[in-house]
């Protein structure tokens, strides 16, 4: 621990930062139970307990205002009467709204929020049970058992006189050969809990010798600066006061002897009956039979369940666990590497034993080196639940505002996902899920109207499917009005009528993720989709996901995201264009085929292909071939699936399929989102990763303007950029 | 950060273990560090009172750290049931202010001492080596920090 209390502020803040968005998540969650089950006292407990360690972690951090704010709040739901208030389940979303902002604000550094509003709902809270406190404290007091305690009743101010039970009890014990000692202890001012720190006192000099009185009693509600003990001991001054002097609690400490020893001999205690031994333990009895019954929560009714396993977490920067998995990266090319060179080897020396040996060497680490890749990505794998966990109380939120009814059912939260997935999808989800709210789920009244329950449902589901995580965010509103969307675009000039009417229902609805479809103005009117969409795809793009929407007028519409499972290493399928290398997620490809290019058919300046009794639309990476002798060369068709659809991909020849690390593309080197990274082969030879969803989006968009054009493929023009950009950057490297 | 003459066991001169009990991460990864600079150790951590029962049959800590609000089971019916089954267990009450009636219950169920949070590492250590008592030595070894 060699760190500046500075540094070690620094990092205790930033671990606040991060665990104080659990208990504020926490918060909300409780408080929208509690807003289906008001006043409930076990979650009101609940929340209390989370709102007190907030405060305190804030406290230890020495964010003072936030600390003091929740144990404010903390204070307030302490009360009887508080927790039945209906209040209670608003005021902590405001809290948590609060704390949240002051998080925020101390995090930059910025200014904090005003707290005034909340402070004062806190306030209206406490008034109402104010009267009920006052009950509660008289009851406790009342407890106290009148008989039995006469010494410790006796009032602080007769300190100095000892009832004739405790003079009696005091002889007695002299008698037995004890001496007996006055002690004072002090308390310290600074004590900011006098009473735990009396109760200290009495458990420190209890341990001493017989207490035969002591002055305030256990009992005694009112703080005190003293206590008084006569104790029965026959350890020495120096003992007692040792024992006395509790840090923090004691200021200072008198041991006075009273009586000392009697040389009498020590009498049997049975023979009076009244030894100072059983006094004493009466005391303790009493003392005992006063606690106040406690607010221990039962075990099990944690509804969380959470905690216990939380003690095998390591928390770890996600950089950290990145560079390792970078290294995995480069450790699988020089898989490759050494591959491609056993490969050359055996050609050379075909004879050589030596090969097989180093066959099963290179075999063992490939196998060891594919269980590292698969346990660090495992570390990197979160459940979705992280990311789901916000929507209960954003739903509650967006329907309260726009007056809408809507039940949020949420299932496999537990499927696993890549952190940086999950990050990265926060946003587009949220803006989904608000959109299914306010667009999406009709008033009450119309869903009346047209004989609906007039609360919408929304679901949240997220499932694996095969080699991806499909999140689909769904509701039961009035789904999207194809036709006007079609008006629509046609309107923003996003197509012609002509075209418009002659696109599919799937591919019209794809209008709503371009850019620029909601920004002319509020497109409330058509069905209301389309704020920030296209925010959304260019997200899910970056992401090598898609997206894409199912909708029934009347029904309702499913937004369904298809993610890959992580961003990090892929398994590609290679092939070859125009003498160029490029690979595509081998999970996009559904079948390959062969085909001649006099199969090719245009059809509204889409290249088709016929395949069995489909009709697949092309995609060609490549310059289209000129009439003539090549139009009977062989080509391979990819058939792919981007979101729910097929297409049809055109390259030259195969490669073979390989494992990739996909290494980012800095921005200023690609200018294009047609390719969403590249990685370096066992050869050395650097591959471009396609983004499908891109390709077949710049189809979509393009194409049916490059009417009358003889089309010059695809790729020509972004491709010829990153051909450069590669050719410069990459040829050092291979 | 400030630094502390290590505190060891006095039977061997190992360093003093040490269980904390916090259902916050934040607030055992604190009181750890502080442990740190007492040249203790951590034995065991535990977010509630039933892992912390476990917890301390498990490593035998010469010294518990326990909050009073957790979920499961509180630190008090913790503390109780820790004493009841090792009376010679030294359990250190962690808490707010607010708790004060909380402590008192956990002091009258055997609980040795109390610190108030937000802990302050010169406020622990000090009751540290007070609930350590006889069997705990402070190293006089000058300028054995850490």
């Amino acid at each position: 621990m060699t760190d500046s209390p500075d540094e070690r502020g620094a990092e205790l803040r930033d671990l606040f930062f991060e665990t104080s968005q659990e208990l504020l998540q926490a918060l909300n969650e409780e408080a929208l139970k509690l807003e289906k089950t008001p006043g409930d006292e076990e979650i009101v407990r609940v929340i209390r307990r989370t709102v007190h360690t907030l405060k305190g972690d804030a406290a230890a951090c020495g964010l003072r205002e936030l600390s003091e704010l929740a144990h404010q709040f903390e204070d307030a739901l302490s009360l009887e009467g508080a927790a039945t208030q209906a209040a209670v389940a608003e005021i902590a979303f405001a809290a948590a709204d609060v704390f949240v902002e002051m998080i925020a604000a101390y995090r930059s550094g910025g200014k904090l929020p005003s707290t005034r509003s909340l402070s004062k709902k806190i306030n209206d809270l406490t008034a109402v049970p104010a009267a009920a406190k006052a009950r509660r404290t008289k009851k406790t007091v009342g407890k106290a058992p009148a008989a039995k305690t006469s010494a410790a009743r006796a009032s602080a101010k007769a300190a100095a006189l000892w009832t004739e039970y405790e003079k009696l009890a005091m002889t007695k014990a002299q008698a037995a050969g004890l001496a007996v000692y006055h002690v004072v202890v002090k308390i310290d001012p600074h004590c900011a809990m006098p009473i735990a720190g009396r109760q200290l006192i009495y458990n420190a000099l209890g341990g001493v010798g017989q207490v035969l009185a002591v002055r305030p009693d256990a009992k005694s509600p009112a703080a005190t600066k003293q206590v008084e003990f006569v104790l029965a001991t026959a350890q020495t001054v120096e003992q007692i006061a040792a024992k006395g002097r509790i840090p923090t609690i004691s200021e200072e400490v008198t041991v006075e002897m009273m009586f000392a020893p009697s040389p009498a001999p020590k009498q049997p205690a049975e023979e009076t009956g009244f030894t100072p031994e059983t006094a004493a333990e009466d005391l303790l009895e009493v003392e005992a039979s006063v606690v106040p019954p406690l607010p221990i929560a039962a075990p099990g009714l944690d509804p969380a369940g959470t905690h216990a396993v939380q003690e095998n977490i390591l928390r770890v920067e996600a950089g950290r666990i990145d560079n390792v998995l970078n290294l995995v990266g480069e450790l699988i090319i020089g898989k490759s590497m050494l591959q491609q060179a056993l490969i050359e080897f055996s050609k050379r020396y075909p004879k050589e034993l030596l090969r097989s040996k180093f066959a099963d060497a290179i075999a063992f680490q490939a196998r060891v080196l594919n269980d590292l890749q698969r346990s660090v990505m495992k570390i990197r794998m979160v459940p979705v639940e992280q990311l789901f966990r916000r929507f209960p109380r954003m739903v509650r939120d967006v329907s309260r505002q726009c007056g809408r009814q809507v039940e949020l059912v949420v299932s496999g939260h537990d499927t696993d996902l890549d952190k940086g997935i999950l990050d990265a999808i926060g946003e587009p989800l949220t803006h989904l899920v608000r959109n299914a709210v306010s667009h999406g789920i009709e008033t009450p009244e119309e869903r009346r109207k047209s004989g609906k329950s007039p609360q919408g449902t929304i679901r949240l589901n997220a499932y694996h499917h095969g080699n991806q995580v499909v999140v689909e965010v769904s509701d039961d509103g009035h789904g999207i009005d194809a036709q006007k969307i079609r008006a629509k675009a046609i309107e923003l000039g996003m197509t012609t009528p002509e075209e418009a009417s002659r696109l599919t229902e799937a591919e019209t609805l794809d209008f709503i993720f371009r850019p620029g479809f909601s920004t002319a103005e509020q497109v409330t009117e058509v069905s209301g989709r389309g704020v920030g969409m296209d925010v959304v795809q260019s997200v899910l793009h970056r992401l090598k996901a898609s997206i894409s929407v199912e909708t029934h007028p009347g029904k309702g519409t499913t937004f369904r995201l298809k993610l890959p499972l992580t961003l990090a290493i892929i398994k590609a399928l290679l092939f070859w264009v125009e003498q160029r290398l490029y690979a595509i997620p081998l999970n996009a490809v559904m079948e390959i085929s062969r085909t001649f290019e006099s199969e090719v058919h245009q059809v509204d300046n889409y290249e088709v292909l016929q395949l069995r009794n489909q009709v697949l639309p092309l995609l060609r990476l490549g310059r289209p071939v000129p009439d003539g002798d090549a139009r009977r060369s062989k080509l391979f068709v990819l058939v792919i699936m981007v979101g729910e659809r097929k297409y049809g991909l055109l390259v030259d020849a195969l490669e073979g399929e390989e494992e990739l690390v996909i290494k980012a593309l800095d921005d200023q080197t690609f200018v294009t989102d047609l390719v969403s990274g590249a990685s370096i082969l066992g050869d050395g030879r650097v591959v471009l990763i396609l983004n499908l969803p891109a390709v077949v989006e710049h189809v979509a968009r393009w194409r049916p303007q490059q009417t009358g054009q003889s089309n010059s493929g695809l790729l020509l023009t972004p491709m010829d950029r990153v051909r450069l950009a590669l050719s410069t950057n990459a040829g050092g490297q291979a | 950060m400030e630094q502390f003459a290590p505190v060891k066991r006095s039977k061997d001169g190992q360093p003093v273990r040490y269980l904390i009990v916090d259902d916050s991460v934040f607030a055992r990864k604190n009181l750890a560090r502080m442990i740190e600079t007492f040249g203790g150790q951590v034995a065991a951590e535990a977010g509630d009172g039933l892992t912390a029962i476990s917890e301390f049959d498990r490593t035998h800590p010469d010294i518990v750290l326990m909050d009073i609000t957790m979920p499961q089971m509180e630190g008090i019916e913790a503390a109780e049931r820790i004493v009841q089954a090792h009376p010679e267990a030294r359990i250190v009450m962690v808490s707010s202010v607010g708790y004060q009636e909380n402590i008192v219950a956990a002091l009258q169920r055997g609980a040795r001492h109390f610190v108030q949070k937000p802990v302050k590492p010169e406020v622990l250590y000090e009751v540290i080596k007070y609930v350590l008592g006889e069997d705990g030595s402070v190293a006089v070894a000058a300028g054995a920090g850490v």
